[in-house]
């Protein structure tokens, strides 16, 4: 940080921004054009942005019905958990906190494994319904057992944790009673983005886009709650409804995305961590390129797993993890590096 | 000028932290409240802030402190949460966000957070991170935030705990700097000598009450404040005038 006329240089620069929403373009068109059938770069571009030499026939088929339904909602789904993540990370003053922390996940999973082992075969398309109210209902009981309503975000914390251990528990019970969904529920449980067709998109994109633009709105004042609530509070924010908007926000984002798509692990814990380690910068005025850098993360990942045993598929949460630990922990040493 | 406190009760569930108490404070002094442990000098802080929903009537400028989010009161806490990750610069730079809007990196806001850095002699440190800043440092970090907030008013809770004598005065000297710029300073202190030789006003709290209060040289020569640290402490006066209070030891006269 150098010194111009006598005043400290900017906290945020917007050249990151826009360097990340670039990076999430190209990697939006790459993953568009590769697959089984490769398509020329040019040629994606044209058809994207409708200009006369774009494909014609099967291969528009396969860019706009197959292909970009899947960037669109792994994009989605990346920045959803990404920013989540980073929201969870200030509001619980913890850099461990997952967006599935809360028992969202769990709560999902539950969820979704009702879905999957009921005897109505009708009801295995309303998997992300269930998960989405599973995801909702836990963290909504999390906050209700943590009591004297968030004055004490620990204690939310700690009832999250107990609410997705019981969650988990009756989500075991039943896979061991219908052994034969055991094979679905895994794979769920691991995620993936196969289900990707332009009406998830739509619905997924309705709720994430509502909860992203509320986080984005009080993002610059989430840095308060990163002090004490006396100090917010001097600093003309109210902590604790700031608190619930934000865990409330994040909660919608992330149930949403794990509905969409299962649970897909790392996202939100590497991601956060990834652009303030090679920022050097820790404000939540960098939520917006965080969520581009989780929506291009996640593009990327799903590149992986449909490309590394074409034609087969790998769950797309083993490439998160896979590529995401060891890039995490080069970046949190380096970090480590500059900072002592 | 005056912050008019009336019939001022804070419970804390069944218990009473704050027992009736009515005073008046006086803008641009600084005012010390001084009294043992658990005596409602935190509580008393933080109601001066208007987060302490209390009985009575706390009036700044003739405004009920409760109702009132538009007052610029900066508060410098006795364990800050230490943010993790946040260099200094972005740490003081907080202290803007009233004056300029939240995450504003204006110029102007720039320029005087440099300044304030440099009073605060943490300039060159603005890219350290504050979980890495000593004790006296990371006391003048907070105090850099406070100035930067260009505050009406700004509430100490022990800004001088857990610091050398050293550091000690040149926190309380940066907290002078903050009044010459016409703020309001209240804190609480334990060190009754430093408290006599900053502050102008006393106010010696104990059990949710107050005993006494005052200009500091009489509030530290009378018999009322021994009694409430139950005559276990001893004044005494310095040639040049200057109280100071020391600790009985059992035994000793």
């Amino acid at each position: 940080m150098s010194t111009e006329h006598g005043a400290i240089s900017r906290i945020w620069n917007w050249r990151i921004t826009a360097f990340c929403a670039l990076i999430l373009l190209a990697v939006a068109i790459m993953a568009v054009s590769f697959g089984p059938i490769s398509i020329n770069f040019f040629k994606v571009f044209k058809t994207l942005f409708d200009l006369p030499g774009g494909s014609t026939g099967q291969d528009r088929t396969v860019i706009l019905e197959l292909r970009l339904p899947r960037v669109i909602l792994g994009a989605l789904v990346g920045a959803a958990l990404a920013t989540s993540g980073a929201v969870y990370q200030t509001v619980f003053h913890n850099p461990l906190a997952d967006p599935y922390l809360l028992g969202a996940a769990s709560g999902a999973g539950l969820g979704a494994t009702i879905a999957l082992t009921s005897t109505h075969h009708d009801l295995h398309a309303a998997l992300p319904i269930f998960a989405f109210g599973g995801g909702v209902l836990a963290v909504f009981t999390s906050f209700v057992i943590s009591g004297k309503f968030f004055a004490d975000p620990n204690s939310l914390l700690l009832s999250g944790i107990a609410v997705g251990s019981f969650a988990t528990a009756i989500q075991t019970y039943l896979q061991q009673r219908h052994s034969a969904a055991l094979r679905p529920v895994y794979s769920w449980i691991l995620g993936d983005l196969t289900s990707a067709t332009w009406s998830v998109v739509a619905w997924s994109s309705l709720y994430i886009a509502i909860a992203l633009i509320i986080l984005f709105t009080v993002a610059k004042q989430l840095d308060g709650l990163m002090l004490s609530d006396e100090e917010a509070y001097s600093l003309g924010i109210n902590p604790k409804r700031l608190r619930i908007i934000a865990v409330a926000a994040a909660t919608l984002a992330t149930a949403t995305a794990v509905s969409a798509s299962g649970l897909i692990g790392f996202v939100g814990i590497v991601v956060p961590h990834l652009v303030r380690g090679l920022t050097h910068r820790v404000t939540n005025r960098s939520l917006i390129s965080i969520a581009m850098a989780g929506a291009a993360f996640l593009v990327l990942a799903d590149l992986g797993a449909r490309t590394l045993l074409s034609p087969a598929e790998l769950p797309i949460g083993v490439i998160t993890a896979f590529v995401g630990a060891p890039f995490f922990l080069v970046v949190l040493r380096n970090r480590r590096k500059v900072t002592q | 000028m005056t912050i008019s406190i009336t019939d001022l009760t804070v419970r804390y569930g069944e218990k009473v932290v704050l027992d009736d108490i009515s005073l008046d404070i006086l803008h641009g002094k600084w005012t010390c409240l001084v009294g043992p442990n658990g005596a409602g000098k935190t509580t008393f802080l933080r109601a001066l802030l208007g987060m302490a929903p209390y009985s009575g009537s706390i009036k700044d400028r003739g405004h009920e402190v409760f109702k009132n989010h538009k007052r610029n009161v900066a508060f410098v806490p006795q364990s800050p949460q230490i943010p993790q990750g946040m260099t200094v610069a972005e740490y003081v730079m907080l202290g803007r966000s009233k004056r300029d809007g939240w995450g504003n990196d204006s110029l102007l806001s720039r320029e005087y957070v440099h300044k304030v850095l440099t009073q605060t002699h943490l300039f060159g440190m603005q890219t350290n991170l504050v979980s890495q800043l000593s004790g006296g440092e990371m006391q003048r970090a907070l105090i850099a935030r406070a100035l930067a907030q260009e505050p009406e008013l700004i509430l100490l809770d022990e800004p001088t705990s857990a610091l050398d004598l050293h550091h000690q005065i040149s926190v309380l000297n940066n907290i002078e700097l903050l009044k010459e710029n016409g703020v309001t300073v209240i804190s609480t202190m334990h060190d009754l000598t430093l408290a006599a030789m900053f502050a102008e006003e006393i106010v010696v709290i104990k059990n949710g009450k107050i005993l006494l209060s005052g200009e500091s040289n009489l509030v530290i020569h009378s018999s009322e404040l021994r009694k409430a640290y139950d005559n276990r402490i001893d004044v005494y006066t310095l040639e040049s005038g200057r109280p100071v209070v020391v600790a009985k030891k059992k035994g000793l006269i």
